[in-house]
């Protein structure tokens, strides 16, 4: 734990055990999408899904990062990961991103990505608002994670047909706001 | 639909098997199936058995999430009295 750096946390007004505890949640909401993640992308395939299947595995790995990002910040902060994974999945922030009813319905395997990116846009617009001012470093990350977030919701719902975001793809790097996180 | 008390809604707290509802507006949810409520609990800041239409002021998202809810009754209007 970092001392001083949880007390100043605590000093600033936050209550630090909540907010370890939202960034566990979060965490466990990165790390199981992560892995749902992994079983959308098998089943992004054919005509429709290949076409998606790059943007899925950006988000796939960016999302791995923010978890390998927030993990450090929770341990600073006093608090860690649940021991018993399966504890860890049930506590997340997000509900599990599975795999719709017909995998082969490209439209709804979209659904539950966007809907997967929209619940991590509400979560870390939350903590972002909860520590603006007040704890610097997790504001930082959150804000990181955020602008990546707001970029996978943008991809997938063009993808939906809700209009255009503006966004490009990746070009070779991923993760370019929480990349200094993971240094 | 049934009416209840404040006392009442505290009850469904979603813990010890008891059912999880919650207040927005004098509606009552039953939140009780839903993954973000597990045992009563929602994102560590808000607890089952409650009126959270003051929270949701403050929620990253709005009334609307909880539509999608059963809804199980009403919330029994307090009225105060003037002193």
């Amino acid at each position: 734990m970092a001392r001083v750096a949880r007390e100043m946390v605590e000093k600033s007004g936050i209550n630090v055990d909540q907010l370890v505890g939202l960034l566990v949640k979060n965490a466990a909401a990165e790390l199981t999408t992560f892995y749902y993640y992994t079983i959308l992308r098998c089943n992004l395939i054919g005509l429709k899904g290949e076409g998606i299947k790059e943007i899925a595995e950006a988000a796939r790995i960016e999302d791995r990062n923010h978890f390998e990002a927030l993990v450090p910040r929770i341990y600073e902060l006093g608090g860690k990961l649940p021991e018993d994974m399966k504890a860890f999945h049930d506590a997340s922030a997000c509900p599990p991103a599975g795999l719709p009813k017909d995998p082969t319905d490209v439209q709804a395997l979209l659904k539950v990505l966007v809907e997967a990116e929209r619940c991590a846009v509400r979560g870390y617009t939350h903590i972002c608002n909860l520590t603006a001012g007040k704890d610097h470093r997790t504001y930082d990350l959150s804000q990181a994670i955020l602008n990546e977030e707001i970029e996978h919701e943008s991809w997938f719902s063009e993808f939906l047909g809700e209009g255009p975001s503006g966004h490009f793809m990746r070009r070779g790097e991923t993760s370019p706001f929480v990349s200094k996180f993971l240094r | 639909m049934k009416e209840f008390s404040k006392e009442e809604l505290a009850r469904h707290d979603g813990r010890n098997g008891h059912p999880a509802y919650v207040a927005c507006k004098g509606k009552v949810y039953d939140v009780t199936r839903s993954f973000l409520w597990k045992d009563g609990d929602h994102q560590v800041l808000h607890r089952a058995g409650a009126d959270l239409t003051d929270s949701l002021k403050q929620a990253p998202h709005d009334g609307d999430a909880l539509e999608k809810f059963p809804i199980v009754g009403t919330l029994r209007h307090v009225r105060t009295e003037p002193s």
